[in-house]
């Protein structure tokens, strides 16, 4: 199957970069399968899942916080506020980010924090819920 | 008055050196922090350059109104001010301040309003002094800045242009040239221009839902990202100051050492050379 380039950027640094066969990533239209030779298309990606398959192996999944996905005629590009292979997920770390953020939502914040730890609690559940698939 | 000298002298070397001390412990901290932050700065270039073209892209291909286009009848803007939270950085936080400062006289005098957002301790603690309209203010959030910061930061700003307050935002910072080179930048970051002169070169892309929605969902995160890349920066560059800085007085103050070291010696010479004066004088006439 021809493959395509694949390139995920997130602010820390170039999550992966490399050659993929397929990619569904959930945009906010729906899913969306993207396969090599694809036409230009660009759309924003809210919280969710992603997967991505390479030559040779099965679908691997990611979490992925907030992006923007890009095709072009020469690569495919992913830019996201944060990413996680669903295997790499500490679940248990995000379960306590879940809870921590629960319990501060349940005191009286000011507007301003209050958003803050709902993105958090938003991005913990993410995690959860694909690392968990 | 030689002995009295000898001790002046003396004094004044344990303090300089005792400054010394600390100057140099500046330097290495400031160079191992300068390290990491560079990392860090480099490392978010690749993200914000494509969000950047992706936008641009937008902008060239499709002919469309967004609230995030034109507000300048609004005469009032925002000014996002990064500084940084500690001083002893040579004239980091006085050239970024200097420049918000100039801004500030020339919208002063065309009489427009604005409204200031200072990021960092030192830029608060100016604004506030002064007395002017602070819109909403972040301390020590560079040195551990998360992206989630970053957004809480660019969340504000940007619902307070979409609630009209303001119908232009501009942000200062320092931007890292090397290591040596640190400038004050200026940046407008709404309303996002259209750069007409670059016609698209893929108008057949497919935007979903719509070019509209793609566009009103991207400029957050660009606003995002440039917020983001600032901070980071400023941050390298006041790493980059302090260690210049420190490592001018460290110079300053060995070199000074050298010198109350030598005059200490001249002292201690011409408070011998007195002694044995005294006690020949002594010994020729105490004799008789």
């Amino acid at each position: 199957m021809a493959e395509f380039r694949l390139k995920i950027t997130t602010p820390e640094k170039v999550f992966f970069d490399g050659m993929a066969e397929r990619l569904i990533a959930r945009t906010t239209e729906g899913d969306i399968g993207i396969l090599a030779g694809h036409v230009d298309y660009v759309s924003n990606l809210p919280s969710g899942a992603m997967k991505i398959k390479q030559k040779g192996g099965g679908f691997r999944a990611a979490a992925i916080a907030d992006g923007l996905l890009k095709v072009s005629k020469t690569e495919v590009s992913v830019l996201c506020s944060a990413i996680e292979w669903s295997d790499e997920i500490d679940v248990e770390r995000a379960k306590r980010a879940e809870a921590e953020a629960r319990k501060l939502l349940a005191e009286k914040l000011s507007e301003r924090d209050e958003q803050i730890v709902k993105l958090k609690l938003s991005r913990a559940l993410n995690r959860i819920n694909v690392a968990e698939k | 008055m030689a002995t009295a000298n000898i001790k002046d002298v003396k004094r004044r070397m344990k303090s300089v050196e005792s400054t010394m001390q600390i100057t140099k412990a500046m330097e290495l901290v400031a160079s191992s922090k300068l390290r990491k932050a560079k990392e860090r700065a480099e490392a978010c270039q690749p993200y914000f350059a494509q969000m950047y073209e992706t936008m641009c892209d937008i902008l060239s291909a499709k002919d469309f109104k967004s609230e995030f286009m034109s507000k300048r009848h609004l005469k009032a803007s925002l000014i996002v001010v990064i500084a940084g939270d500690r001083g002893l950085a040579g004239g980091f936080n006085h050239n970024v301040l200097k420049m918000a400062q100039q801004r500030i006289d020339e919208l002063n005098k065309k009489g427009e309003t604005f409204k200031i957002l200072p990021v960092g301790k030192k830029a608060v603690e100016y604004f506030s002094k002064r007395g002017y309209e602070v819109y909403s203010s972040y301390q020590n959030v560079a040195e551990e800045l998360s992206f989630e910061d970053a957004e809480s930061i660019s969340a504000e700003i940007v619902k307070g242009f979409e609630f009209n307050k303001y119908g232009t935002v501009e942000l200062l910072y320092t931007h890292f040239v090397s290591a040596l080179m640190q400038t004050p930048e200026s940046i407008a970051v709404l309303p996002v221009e259209g750069q007409t002169e670059a016609k698209s070169n893929c108008p057949l892309t497919i935007y979903e839902p719509s070019a509209e929605a793609v566009f009103d969902g991207i400029v957050p995160k660009y606003v995002t990202g440039l917020i983001y890349c600032a901070i980071v920066n400023s941050f390298v560059s006041e790493q980059a100051a302090r260690r210049t800085a420190m490592e001018s007085a460290s110079d300053n103050a060995s070199e000074m050492i050298d010198k109350l070291s030598l005059l200490y010696n001249r002292a201690r010479q011409a408070q011998i050379t007195q002694e044995i004066n005294e006690i020949v004088a002594g010994s020729m006439f105490g004799g008789k």
